[in-house]
């Protein structure tokens, strides 16, 4: 098994300098725009977007073509790219902004033209300096050589590209709460309707919010064809997918590959097995917010239906190992921790349930556990999202509490007996 | 526009308009839905999550917000199932895991939405076993609020409020997640003329107000529906008493006028009721000193005076706190004069205190608006003194309009808290120094655009005493010929309209001090009014009240006009009479008495009765009533006369729109060019905001404001000094406002150290000199 390097493959050929235009030109660079601004129209390439299959990279999966389809008539639109990479576990983004900035602007030029959108904005993430800085620098290098701009490749068209930095808020991820932080509000989800920020978006206008690896892909698209694309992967899940594997792998990092492997293989080939060539006792198959597999499930397939039917999602493409000497208790409070960190306090359950949720996971790990406290973590999370069914309904305004509430129900469906073991047991009281 | 459409609740058919939202349809229907954060006057946020109902979706059934679901048609909904309970449940007791159990301490429970629906909704006992979120106990955010972040449960009403109705979002969310919390800006104080509407709203008790905290359990209080008036908005508000003391006054939700909302002033402006400077016995001034006699000792000693003066003119002073009632018999009384051999009617004159009174436009062809208009005009057109100071509710109407998509065009250059609303601002450039109009309105084609032709509710007065009244007839008259014009009178003094509709003769003070001759015998009557500190006129009426003859007050205080009395007849006030008002609508609503007549005061009436009855004179009311039966023979429509009856009737308990013909004429100044121009604020030194503790503290500031030309050419830099006109030497508060002409400087009318300046005479504005001078405001 090997990686097919689409989008990483102009980065691994030149580890030192694949981030300049220079070099970006030199392999073929920018040749995407210039062909698809002279010899397409924008109907053209919205048709190869589509027949190539792409689902969205945030996390989501949403079908891209569609996506765009659905952008409202305006007079003003926008596009977003949403580079606010936080998810625990995630880091494909990162290598993508830093070491291919070019790739992801040749892949907004298009995506404009598609969609005839004269503004785009890059948001992102605060912690994400040196990403932001080679992303900044790479626009000023575009707008330098025409590609960005008045009338860029002569085509007559205008870009204008906006680099902004969140300000470390992992909610501005969700893509609202992202158009609110542009705007200058504070980054907390808007209410749904309107569902689609391409209908009622930054401003209130249509906007397309598209994620950095979904947009990076493009260029590849054009190049090639959406056939060409479509025929990777699997059905339903096609082309490459970076995917960033970590915990307890002896060689963690990101892993460029066609969809449709095993867990398994995947841990195997590119992770070079568990450190210690201990065994796998759980792992997360798509970020922080995904309900965990055990090591029994290793032979679930890596595409997106696959891992929804097994209950849980491929989400953002991270995989996180934990192998058998792991206290799956601190684990998941560690990432309960993070979302109630996380938490924007706009709506109650989710502002006042994760917080609660760490504190109980806090107590159970530290010996002062009660016996209720299954019932109780449950029964909290039920209140955060009803049934605990996959995937999540929500009392909340967004999913981030069900987030927190993932690791919890993965604990008790599979785990119970670890959980037990650190309450002090029930009292039976006349025998009851 | 918005069919009736049907939908299901809890299996019932119910109908609603399309667009509705969920809570209010069902609430229309008798159905509650439990909420904290959605207010029917706010836009819906879905924050609190408390409302969430099951409603039928393609995909099977789903938990939505209530407050931010449209009906749509054959909607099917369930706010009972299992499924809502728990979620209800649920949201309850996180909602409590982190609230203080201090209900037995907090001045909201009682009346407190959480506590509520924690009984209605909520689990029977909290699970949560750790420590609670603790914040500093109450921090004061302004002068007059405090915060309890402890309380607060995060409902967004509060910044809500402050962003979207009164426009001055000086509270905010800070932090997030667990650790959010409401809070000011650094360095920023909630100071806003609306604050108190937060602390009504709030759905806790994170804020309170400092004139309430403490002072009562709600199950102890006494109410009863009245109408404010502080300015002639005439809010509907409710009087909470208790042991006969006024603790509280909230806003009542009256769809035509006040939709709810208090200014700070109408709501906080009743501690001086019972102020321990508040005059009770009838007092006679021997020498320098006053003395308590007898109410039947006084209306003698006035009755002899009038015989002794053999037919004397009597001057009435009147002010705004009158109710309809009253100035009625006002009015009789003059026309009685002529019955007695000591008096005669000729003798007799009504002055208004007000130094704007020649400003109304109440000819037929001019039609009354009503704030509902303002809801459906397209153009709002503005020339006035400055709204959000003197007519502050109308300024939240107004902003609402804006909101919903009327422009507005504002003229002047003293209506600034209001020009950042303003689509079209036509200051300086338009408006002369003393506004006048300086070109032809339709020469404006900003202005012209956005009224020919279009609903136009226009709110006009005189802005400036100085300012001529043809002026503002230019731009009345064009609006009147080429827009389906509707029109506000911007009087604003509380009752001002009740006076003019009931008092057949009345003029304003440029008349009383231009009119007053030191040659003839002058008994004055001042009738809750405070004109030696509030007027342009005010020297001038000093030295008239010094020379007459004799001087009566009827009021509640010893103030810088009624030490000049010779008699203080004590009355009462708000909560303490029965009668009617009139806004500037034109409608007539309704004061109640809450409260007894404390000491001897009594009513103005009964004392002008009084002393006539005394004098042979016989006009006999026994109450108030009798008097309203009189008053209501002049009103236009008699199908709903503003009588007592039919004002406590539910359908008119918010007042009825019903009119009398008005008829005023006063002159404008021989004087047109004054270097000061004075303006009201909302708060100031009154007799009344002076006694109430609470909110004494924010009419205290003096000030002055001009541009930064206008400075420089006074060579000032910094921004304290002084203001100086003969012997008189102010220490101030100097604001750079360059919306203002060139040449011109602002000064408050209704703050001490003003009280001697006269805005005719020349003046100097010197920079603070040394740290002692500079520490004095």
């Amino acid at each position: 098994m090997k990686e097919t390097l689409l989008l990483t493959k102009h980065m691994r050929e030149n580890p030192e300098n694949s981030h300049l235009i220079e070099v970006y030109e030199k392999n073929n660079g920018y040749s995407a725009a210039k062909k698809a601004l002279k010899e397409n129209n924008p109907g053209e390439i919205i048709e190869e977007i589509k027949t190539s299959n792409i689902r969205g990279r945030g996390g989501a999966g949403f079908p891209t073509g569609v996506k765009w389809g659905f952008l409202a008539e305006d007079e003003e639109r926008y596009l977003v790219i949403n580079a606010d990479e936080s998810e625990p576990g995630t880091f494909k983004d990162r290598i993508l902004l830093e070491r291919d900035p070019h790739q992801l602007i040749e892949g907004v030029i298009i995506t404009c033209f598609a969609s005839n959108i004269s503004k785009a904005f890059i948001y992102v993430r605060g912690e994400y300096a040196k990403p932001a800085r080679r992303v900044q620098d790479a626009v000023e290098q575009a707008y330098e050589k025409g590609y960005l701009g008045k009338n860029i490749f002569d085509s007559g068209k205008d870009l204008e590209v906006v680099v902004h930095l969140g300000a470390g808020a992992y909610i501005c991820g969700e893509e609202t709460a992202l158009l609110n932080s542009l705007e200058g509000r504070r980054g907390e989800p808007r209410l749904k309707p309107p569902y689609f920020p391409a209908v009622k978006g930054l401003y209130n206008k249509p906007t397309l919010v598209n994620n950095v690896e979904t947009i990076s892909s493009v260029p590849w698209i054009i190049n090639n064809s959406g056939k060409d694309y479509a025929n990777l992967g699997v059905e339903g899940s096609t082309g490459t997918r970076i995917f960033s594997l970590s915990g307890h792998v002896n060689t963690p990092g990101n892993f460029e590959i066609e969809m449709g492997c095993s867990f398994g293989e995947f841990i195997d080939t590119f992770g070079k097995g568990i450190r210690e060539n201990k065994s796998v006792k759980a792992y997360i198959p798509g970020g922080a917010s995904a309900p965990w597999f055990t090591g029994e499930q290793l032979d679930i397939k890596m595409t997106i239906d696959d891992v929804a039917d097994a209950g849980s999602m491929l989400g953002s493409g991270a995989v996180v190992v934990m192998d058998e000497d792991t206290n799956l208790v601190l684990a998941a409070k560690s990432i309960v921790s993070f979302f109630a960190h996380e938490s924007c306090g706009q709506c109650t359950p989710c502002r006042e349930g994760t917080t609660w949720l760490e504190m109980i996971l806090d107590r159970i790990a530290s010996g002062r556990g009660r016996a209720s406290d299954i019932d109780l973590l449950l029964d909290v999370c039920d209140n955060i999202s009803p049934g605990l069914t996959w995937p999540p309904k929500m009392t909340t305004i967004c999913p981030l509490g069900p987030s927190a509430v993932s690791p919890i129900t993965s604990l008790m469906h599979s785990f119970r007996e670890e959980v037990e073991s650190l309450l002090p047991r029930k009292v039976l009281i006349n025998n009851e | 526009m918005s069919e009736e459409i049907k939908f299901t609740v809890n299996g019932t058919e119910l109908e609603a308009k399309s667009g509705e939202l969920l809570i209010e349809a069902c609430e229309n229907s008798g159905i509650h839905i439990p909420r904290f954060c959605w207010h029917k006057r706010l836009e819906p946020v879905g924050m609190c999550r408390m409302c969430l109902v099951e409603v039928e979706t393609p995909r099977g059934k789903a938990l939505v917000p209530s407050c931010t679901t449209e009906i749509t048609e054959d909607l099917v909904v369930d706010t009972e199932s299992e499924v809502v309970k728990k979620a209800q449940e649920g949201i309850l007791e996180f909602l409590l895991i982190n609230h203080p159990l201090d209900c037995p301490v907090c001045d909201k429970a009682g009346e407190c939405p959480l506590q509520d629906q924690t009984m209605a909704y909520g689990p029977g006992e909290s699970r949560f076993v750790e420590e609670k979120r603790h914040f500093e106990k109450p921090i004061p955010i302004s002068e007059i609020i405090l915060l309890d972040r402890e309380r607060c449960i995060l409902c967004a009403r509060c910044t809500r409020f402050s962003d979207e109705i009164s426009g001055d979002p000086l509270i905010e969310f800070i932090q997030r997640g667990n650790k959010t919390e409401v809070n000011t800006f650094p360095n920023e104080p909630f100071r806003s003329y609306f604050s108190g509407n937060t602390v009504q709203i709030c759905p806790v008790g994170a804020l309170t107000s400092t004139s309430y905290r403490f002072k009562a359990r709600p199950w102890d209080l006494k109410s009863i529906s009245s109408t404010c008036n502080c300015c002639s908005v005439g809010c509907s508000i409710e009087l909470n008493t208790s042991q006969n003391k006024m603790l509280r006054i909230l806003g009542e939700d009256n769809e035509f006028t006040n939709q709810g909302w208090l200014s700070d002033k109408g709501r906080y402006n009743f501690d001086y009721l019972h102020s321990e400077n508040r005059v009770l016995n009838i007092l006679e001034k021997n020498d320098d000193s006053f003395n308590e006699i007898s109410t039947s000792e006084a209306i003698k000693k006035i009755t002899s005076k009038v015989k002794e003066l053999k037919n004397p003119n009597i001057k009435f002073l009147i002010g705004s706190h009158s109710t309809n009632e009253e100035y009625f018999v006002i009015n009789q009384i003059s026309n009685h004069l002529n019955k007695d051999k000591f008096l005669s009617k000729e003798k007799s004159n009504v002055y208004f205190c007000d130094d704007l009174l020649s400003r109304g436009y109440f000819e037929e062809k001019y039609t009354q608006a009503t704030f509902e208009d303002l809801d459906k005009s397209e153009t709002i057109v503005l020339w006035s003194e400055d709204i959000k100071d003197n007519l502050p509710v109308l300024y939240l109407r107004i902003k609402k309009a804006v909101r919903n998509g009327a422009k507005l065009i504002v003229f002047g250059h003293t209506n600034t808290a209001i020009a950042g609303l303003a689509d079209f601002y036509f200051g300086k450039d338009v408006v002369s120094n003393n506004f006048d109009l300086m070109l032809n309105p339709a020469e404006l084609k900003d202005f012209k655009n956005n009224v020919e032709g279009k609903r136009v509710t226009a709110i006009v007065g005189k802005a400036a005493v100085s300012q001529k009244k043809e002026s503002l007839d230019k731009l009345v008259d064009y609006l009147n010929e080429i827009s389906e014009l509707k029109l506000f009178n911007s009087f604003s003094k509380g009752n001002t309209f009740g006076a003019l509709q009931n008092i057949h003769e009345i003029k304003g003070l440029n008349e009383f001090s231009t009119e007053f001759d030191n040659e003839e015998k002058n008994i004055v009557f001042t009738i809750g009014v405070n004109p030696v500190n509030s007027s342009y006129f005010g020297k001038a009426i000093k030295e008239n009240l010094i020379a007459a003859d004799y001087v009566i007050s009827l009021d509640l205080f010893i103030n810088d006009t009624t030490e000049l009395a010779d008699l203080i007849l004590p009355t009462t006030s708000l909560g303490e009479k029965e009668g009617t008002i009139t806004n500037m609508e034109m409608r007539v609503m309704k004061q109640n008495k809450i409260l007894p007549a404390p000491g001897s005061t009594l009513s103005e009436w009964e004392y002008l009765i009084g002393i006539l009855n005394a004098m042979g004179i016989n006009i006999e009311y026994k109450n108030e009533i009798e008097i309203n039966a009189d008053l209501v023979r002049d009103y236009s429509d008699k199908e709903s006369l503003p009588t007592f009856d039919n004002l406590n009737k539910p359908s008119n308990l918010y007042g009825v729109i019903n009119t009398k013909p008005i008829n005023i004429t006063t002159k404008d100044l021989k004087k047109q060019d004054f270097p000061l121009l004075m303006v009201r604020r909302l708060y100031g030194d009154s007799s009344t905001q002076i006694n109430s503790p609470s909110i004494s503290m924010l009419g205290s500031e003096r000030f002055i404001e001009l541009n930064s030309s206008t400075a420089e050419k006074y060579g000032i830099s910094s921004k304290v000094g002084n203001f100086i006109q003969g012997s008189n030497s102010i220490s101030i508060k100097i604001d750079i406002n360059n919306l203002l002409p060139d040449d011109l400087v602002i000064a408050p009318i209704n703050r001490r150290g003003f009280e001697n300046i006269d805005p005719s005479k020349d003046f100097e504005i010197t920079e603070a000199r040394n740290r002692e001078e500079l520490s004095v405001n």
